[in-house]
């Protein structure tokens, strides 16, 4: 089922356009890396996903309907974002980052009923931190605290997850064991997962969707053998013929 | 367990409040006897001058104490919560600073025009302080608005406020510059803070005020802990960013304004109490802030308004040397822990 469309999508700041002619698309169940290099405007593309900034032009369709026609409330339990802004408070719990993620459903002083408490405890469990749940968020470890940040993302029950540079500061073990945490919140849950990163090499073994933005080229999409092979990755990331040996060698 | 903890903490709070009201009532320059002041009370006694005391100049005192101090300290809760600074206040954003230019105008400017000193003037005196604090704190409020829902960027907006901070101080001193003696005098006893301004007349009024402003506070709770997360998670949340910190700033600063009105720039008690509850209770839930924030300020207005009374200091000790030795080592041990 098809989640999100963009049709000719400009992004960037105060009519100073950063990538423009953008046509992508969202599916259930899809899970795509946006890649590019640090600049090249991957947070920008993330922060009109998530409204926090408009479009310069184009339009971002979300379950067939203009993403900035919906109301914060409804958008809130449609599409879920996790950044690399990380909360910053002494006493806050594990619990509350995760019951942040109740927010869209509670009422007006946010008291938690028992499906809340139940989606918390699930969403904890799905990404295997239970066991976290009355640490203070401060005193983890960067690896628990982007699990954390994901399970607030999961309570929050919404069809889209947008993670920006998920893998950034995981040591490689923690970094397979997230890919393989979003394929399940992908093929068990349905749910349309677009995450970004600036690692090339560990994209392309593990995920098989690519966007590629790139500083002078157009915006790319398709998967990653594909665009391997018509050497559209090569070009982008401008690889010499070693790097590119290695590539078709390691059979990525 | 937790709850327990909350519970077993309030009712200290509560209790300890109580205790701190009832001494404020007997303890002064006059020292009432125990027992007396249950008499007068009960309106159980002959003597008139103890009963005149009492109601007269200590019950509304203790009772203005304690709306002023939760009204502050929940003031700084919020301020604190906005713009994710720890040192953040009212008095930060520069909305006391506008509430003493008001007050500045008034009481140094009348003599200067009339030639004559604004407590002269009598009890049109100061309904004019008073007009004037509020019509000062609102006007850097709205000042403070235009800027807060033009950038999103919170430290941009504190360096705002102390700039506004120190432009109404320069233009207060040059006020002071050409005004009466007894007018500048005048004006720097309000500065430095007292709770014995508002009496029984002025106290219904002042009351329903700042009880109106701690009620809506509540009604903030969720939205307070949702920006906890930070501003991008809290907007994916749902949250209406710009409205929802026009609303913070109004509540905040009515509340300051109100206060800074009656009893002159009060300080510390917005930037220390919040820190208080949150040690105490080790939480960052509102819900639970705001009700603990705002006894905690009730406690230590008593408290400070009880050591400015007492008998060797014959009520003249300015409520800002007070709070100043409580609030002070608070922020400087909320910033070393912090750093940590």
């Amino acid at each position: 089922m098809k989640i999100l469309k963009t049709k000719s999508l400009s992004i960037g700041y105060d009519n100073k356009t950063v990538v423009s002619d953008i046509n992508v698309m969202l599916n259930e169940g899809d899970i795509i890396a946006l890649i590019g290099p640090n600049g090249a405007g991957k947070s920008t593309l993330f922060k009109t996903f998530s409204t926090h900034i408009k479009p310069l032009g184009g339009k971002i369709e979300l379950f067939g309907k203009d993403l900035m026609s919906y109301s914060p409330k409804e958008r809130a339990k449609l599409l879920g974002i996790v950044l690399t802004e990380r909360p910053d408070d002494m006493f806050l719990k594990v619990f509350d980052v995760v019951a942040a993620g109740r927010y869209p459903y509670t009422g007006m002083f946010g008291k938690l009923n028992e499906k809340d408490e139940k989606e918390i405890k699930e969403s904890l469990e799905l990404v295997g931190v239970n066991n976290l749940i009355d640490r203070v968020f401060n005193t983890l470890s960067d690896g628990e605290k982007q699990k954390v940040m994901i399970a607030k993302a999961i309570a929050q029950n919404t069809p889209v997850i947008m993670l920006d540079e998920p893998t950034a500061f995981l040591d490689y073990p923690s970094k397979i064991e997230l890919f393989s945490l979003l394929k399940k919140l992908a093929k068990e849950q349905k749910k349309a997962i677009l995450f970004s990163s600036h690692d090339l090499e560990l994209m392309l073994r593990y995920t098989d969707n690519l966007w590629i933005i790139s500083k002078n080229q157009p915006f790319a999409a398709g998967q990653s053998s594909e665009l391997l092979k018509s050497g559209t990755i090569q070009k982008y990331f401008g690889l010499k013929d070693a790097d590119n040996e290695y590539l078709l060698k390691e059979n990525l | 367990m937790k709850n327990k903890r909350i519970t077993i903490g309030i009712l200290g709070i509560i209790i300890l409040g109580i205790v701190l009201f009832a001494l404020n009532l007997f303890v002064g320059s006059v020292m009432v006897p125990f027992e007396d002041i249950f008499k007068v009370l009960l309106h159980d006694n002959t003597d008139k001058t103890l009963s005149v005391i009492i109601f007269n100049y200590r019950l509304p005192q203790a009772l203005t104490a304690l709306l002023a101090g939760a009204a502050l300290a929940v003031a700084g809760l919020l301020m604190q919560t906005l713009f994710r600074n720890p040192l953040a206040d009212p008095s930060m954003l520069g909305i006391s600073s506008g509430a003493s230019l008001g007050v500045g105008i008034v009481i140094l400017l009348t003599g200067a025009i009339y030639g004559a000193a604004v407590s002269s003037f009598g009890w049109w005196s100061t309904i004019g302080v008073s007009l004037a604090a509020f019509i000062g704190a609102v006007l850097v409020l709205f000042v403070m608005l235009a800027f807060s829902s033009r950038m999103k960027n919170m430290t941009t907006l504190i360096i705002i406020g102390l700039m506004i901070a120190y432009l109404a101080g320069s233009i207060t001193d040059i006020l002071k510059f050409f005004s009466l003696k007894e007018d500048i005098h005048a004006f720097v006893i309000w500065g430095m803070g007292s709770f014995s301004g508002v009496g029984t007349s002025k106290m219904p009024i002042f009351a329903i005020s700042i009880i109106i402003g701690l009620i809506s506070t509540f009604f903030l709770s969720k939205n307070l802990n949702i920006l906890l997360l930070g501003e991008m998670y809290a907007e994916n949340l749902g949250l209406n960013i710009k409205k929802n910190s026009v609303i913070i700033i109004l509540v905040s600063g009515y509340l300051t304004a109100i206060v800074t009105a009656y009893c002159g720039p009060i300080a510390f008690v917005g930037l220390a109490m919040p820190h208080i509850a949150r040690f105490l209770f080790k939480s960052s839930d509102h819900r639970l802030l705001i009700p603990a924030t705002m006894l905690i300020g009730m406690d230590m207005a008593l408290f400070c308004n009880l050591i400015a009374r007492m008998p060797g200091f014959d009520g003249n000790l300015p409520i800002n040397a007070v709070t100043a030795f409580i609030g002070a080592p608070v922020v400087i041990s909320v910033i070393m822990k912090s750093k940590k």
